[in-house]
């Protein structure tokens, strides 16, 4: 067995220990703040697959993750659908709008389809503000039911913690599947030689639209769970700073790291929380941050990770 | 409709025209000068206007002075950047995204920081001249007269150093094809430097020149980035005239959608238009630099 | 090794590869002007011309890089013309890179399996869930490409990341990678380009094999000793063919002399 793999068993092992014993150690803000990273986990998952496989900047994740939230907060309050009911249309929802806008917006290249997704996340902001009999406009939508899982209703933090990360684990496995997959592989190709992955009849924009789809999906999926588990949910959620959270989950983590994403979810739920003891510069410090780690770190934590073993391991 | 109300959509459009325009130069000098996309060039203009903000109303400085501050807040602001961060990146080699992200993350820390420094109120700069000049049923201030004369001298300006001065050649040159430039003794380092303090300081003209219309705070940074881009995008990213067309263009559009649509739909009104003007036209006329055949 | 290769097709009304009335311009720039020549099926085509004679640009246009402003190409009988890369490679229409793009991050083995892309179909979904039939066509992708890496003498380097072989053994990848997409007629653009003497020898010795198998070649080249593969050569000069035959016609005739040593 390598280095590598005891070192991933050996990872994995800790943090499923950490997983089952974090209630009991820790104080139920920072669980909020951990479920909260989960949270952040799926969208950025989503996030990071574009970016991390396609080279795509998605900087209009918070449009999909207010469209999951709002079709959750909308069907169980107004039109009292059950939970599973509403999650499904917010998913489909995003799936449909990113299928629509992603077919001719994928076209663009580099920068400007940046560009475009933030223009994306822009309208979706205003939309969100505009449409108050949808959403409720700053005023917001309350009242939205707990999540009930097998009998039992997800209502404290600690309940929610043991729900959300084998969530987590699972849609992360479902990544790592399709990373190593033929899929995958096409994926990857396009990122590294986009031209010879066309010469061996790779349809490049099909790729993107796909991969553009399920990274709406999962986004829509963060903000139907985020709704459940903060039972309020308000336009000042899904604005373009979210949509940057969501980037840097995958910046911070290594972008081409899928389960680096769970480590850059925890440093962007993680680290804001820590800084603001220092008052109100913490914003400041956690922008630093993160130009810091694009500067300094290319290949994000897991980047250092692989050095640091490729350095112990001769060739 | 009265023709007075589309007189003066079609002057305030014209006015926040310039101002879109003058931030879309800045993002079209520094891609020129460095191949990087500067999503945070918004920032500029805040840091500019919250300087001259401070040193006039703060620190009761005369306001040619103020604004002086302001703008080598900005120069001084594009240089830092580029020494700090754009330098050791373009070192390594990095890639596209990367630098995509760099500004993006800068655009994060220096709007927070805006909010540490400045709050969370708007701020207005006194205009450079008092009242307002009426044309035909509408009116338009005197500032904003002003506003357009000197952003169309910046732009000159620009267009002179770059085409008519050694320097200005040779940072084109050196942008252009960097290996073949230092082989003529042009310092590629120092000419991306000069690229970033140019960029820095005409987003902070153009943050000075707009404050006294619209008041400056920590979050505008983003929006007149966007504007930006969009007049970059719409003039031809590589082609500073461009974008000054673009950003009338841009700023008209605006304007007159305000007239016809509710206020909170107007900036989505913008954005939308940004994306199908993007995909409509190819990137190839964009200027981005094309195949070549050999 | 046959079964990489498509078999000879029988033959044709029409030869694999045809061009006609090639035009092209760069704004007001005269690229190609007048560009016809054919590539029958089993041949080895070269396109010879000094810099700047518009190789490039024929080539892409050929590949599908670039459309040309007249002219046609024609594939397989069909007018290809307007067809997308992608959609060129799907009908077996293959080509190399002046540098050879390989998959820098990838091993030597993905990049093979890349290759097969083509000739596979698992979707999506069997992807996503990791289905027994997506797990299936993996593991034989993976077989394929391991066979076809020991053909290609590539086998100690199966799980070496591309991206840190030197230009020599990219060279081999890209073309091996080629040749598991089971193409009808491979491209070759300027293929000996960084190489040293040695290497291209190997390069020689695969271009030749692989047409003994039946496998149509166009090659662009500027290296004269490469191009003796050749069964037929046009001279691009200016845009415009200047000659055509075989090799040694070709490197006799007046005009050519004069474009490649003249003034």
């Amino acid at each position: 067995m390598t280095d590598l793999q005891k070192l991933r068993i050996g990872l994995t092992s800790l943090a499923v220990l950490a997983w089952a014993v974090a209630p009991l150690l820790v104080e139920r803000s920072l669980l909020d703040v951990l479920n909260f990273s989960a949270i952040l986990a799926i969208g950025g998952l989503g996030v990071g697959l574009l970016l991390g496989q396609c080279g795509i900047v998605n900087l209009g994740q918070s449009a999909f993750y207010g469209i999951g939230a709002y079709a959750t907060a909308y069907g169980t309050t107004a039109l009292g659908l059950p939970a599973s009911a509403a999650m499904l249309i917010g998913m489909a929802s995003a799936a449909a709008i990113a299928l629509a806008i992603g077919w001719p917006m994928l076209r663009l290249g580099g920068f400007y389809l940046a560009l475009a997704t933030l223009a994306v996340g822009s309208i979706a902001g205003v939309l969100f503000f505009e449409w108050d009999w949808l959403t409720g406009g700053t005023l917001g939508v309350g009242g939205i039911p707990k999540l009930v899982v097998a009998g039992i209703e997800l209502a404290e933090p600690m309940h929610y913690h043991y729900f959300i990360w084998p969530v987590v684990a699972g849609l992360s496995w479902l990544a790592l599947n399709l990373i190593h997959s033929r899929q995958g592989l096409a994926l990857r190709a396009m990122r590294d030689a986009a031209p010879a992955a066309e010469v061996l009849s790779i349809d490049l924009h099909r790729l993107k639209t796909v991969v553009f789809v399920i990274s709406a999906v999962l986004g829509a999926l963060a903000g139907s769970l985020f709704a459940h588990y903060v039972s309020f949910v308000s336009v000042q959620s899904f604005t373009v700073e979210r949509s940057i959270l969501f980037l840097l989950v995958p910046v911070v983590a290594g972008a081409r790291s899928v389960p680096g994403i769970v480590i850059g979810a925890l440093f962007v739920g993680l680290v804001p929380e820590l800084l603001s003891a220092l008052g109100d510069m913490h914003q400041v410090l956690f922008g630093l941050a993160l130009v810091l780690v694009v500067t300094l770190l290319p290949g994000g934590i897991t980047g250092l990770t692989t050095r640091w073993l490729a350095r112990k391991e001769p060739a | 409709m009265p023709s007075s109300l589309i007189l003066q959509a079609v002057l305030a459009g014209i006015t926040s025209g310039f101002v879109y325009a003058l931030i879309g130069v800045g993002i079209a000098v520094i891609f020129r000068g460095s191949h990087i996309v500067n999503a945070m060039q918004g920032e500029f203009a805040v840091v500019g206007a919250l300087v001259a903000v401070f040193a006039s109303a703060g620190a009761g400085l005369p306001l040619p002075l103020a604004a002086t501050l302001g703008v080598a807040a900005g120069a001084g602001l594009g240089v830092l950047i580029d020494l700090l961060f754009v330098r050791p990146m373009k070192r390594r080699k990095a890639s596209e995204e990367s630098f995509l992200l760099l500004t993006i993350g800068l655009a994060f820390t220096l709007s927070a920081g805006a909010l540490y420094f400045a709050g969370r109120d708007s701020h207005l700069l006194p205009p450079i001249v008092e009242g307002v000049y009426a044309i035909g049923g509408a009116t338009i201030p005197n500032h904003a007269l002003w506003l357009i004369a000197l952003a169309v001298a910046v732009v000159a300006a620009l267009r002179l150093f770059y085409r008519r001065t050694l320097l200005g050649l040779s940072m084109a040159a050196a942008s252009a094809d960097p290996d073949g430039a230092t082989t003529i003794g042009i310092d590629v380092n120092r000419a991306r430097l000069l690229t970033f303090l140019l960029g820095g300081g005409v987003g902070a003209v153009a943050g000075i020149l707009v404050s006294p219309l619209i008041a400056m705070n920590y979050h505008m940074g983003i929006v007149y980035t966007l504007k930006g881009f969009a007049a970059a995008i719409l003039g031809g990213i590589a082609n500073p005239l461009g974008a000054v067309v673009g950003g009338i263009v841009l700023g008209l559009l605006e304007s007159l959608a305000a007239v016809g649509f509710p206020s909170g739909y107007r900036d989505g009104v913008a954005m939308a238009l940004l994306i199908v003007i993007m995909i409509v036209m190819p990137n190839g006329l964009i200027g981005r630099a094309g195949r070549v055949g050999g | 090794m046959n079964a990489l290769i498509s078999p000879k097709p029988a033959a044709a009304a029409e030869p694999l590869l045809r061009l006609q009335g090639i035009a092209h311009h760069f704004g007001g720039l005269n690229v190609l002007d007048k560009v016809e020549f054919d590539v029958p099926a089993g041949r080895i085509v070269g396109l010879l011309g000094p810099n700047g004679s518009g190789k490039t640009t024929c080539f892409n246009i050929v590949s599908g890089f670039l459309r040309p402003k007249a002219g046609s190409v024609r594939f397989a009988g069909d007018d290809v013309t307007a067809w997308s890369v992608q959609r060129r490679g799907s009908a077996g229409l293959v080509r190399t890179f002046q540098t050879p793009k390989v998959f820098e991050h990838m091993t030597v083995l993905e990049n093979l399996m890349v290759g097969e892309y083509k000739t596979t179909r698992s979707g999506f979904v069997g992807a996503l869930l990791s289905l027994p039939g997506a797990r299936r066509e993996y593991a034989a992708m993976r077989e394929r490409a391991t066979a076809c890496a020991e053909r290609f003498g590539l086998a100690r380097l199966l799980h070496v990341v591309s991206g840190a072989l030197p230009a020599g053994q990219r060279r081999i990848v890209e073309l091996a990678r080629a040749c598991i997409a089971e193409p009808r007629v491979l491209l070759l653009d300027e293929p000996s380009s960084g190489l040293n003497t040695e290497e291209i020898e190997t390069l020689r010795h695969w271009i030749e094999r692989l047409n003994a198998d039946g496998l149509t070649i166009l090659l662009v080249s500027h290296d004269m000793g490469l191009m003796t593969v050749c069964d037929q050569a046009h001279v691009l000069y200016f845009g415009e063919i200047i000659a055509s035959g075989s090799l040694a016609e070709v490197q006799c005739d007046p005009r050519v002399r004069e474009a490649y040593l003249g003034v």
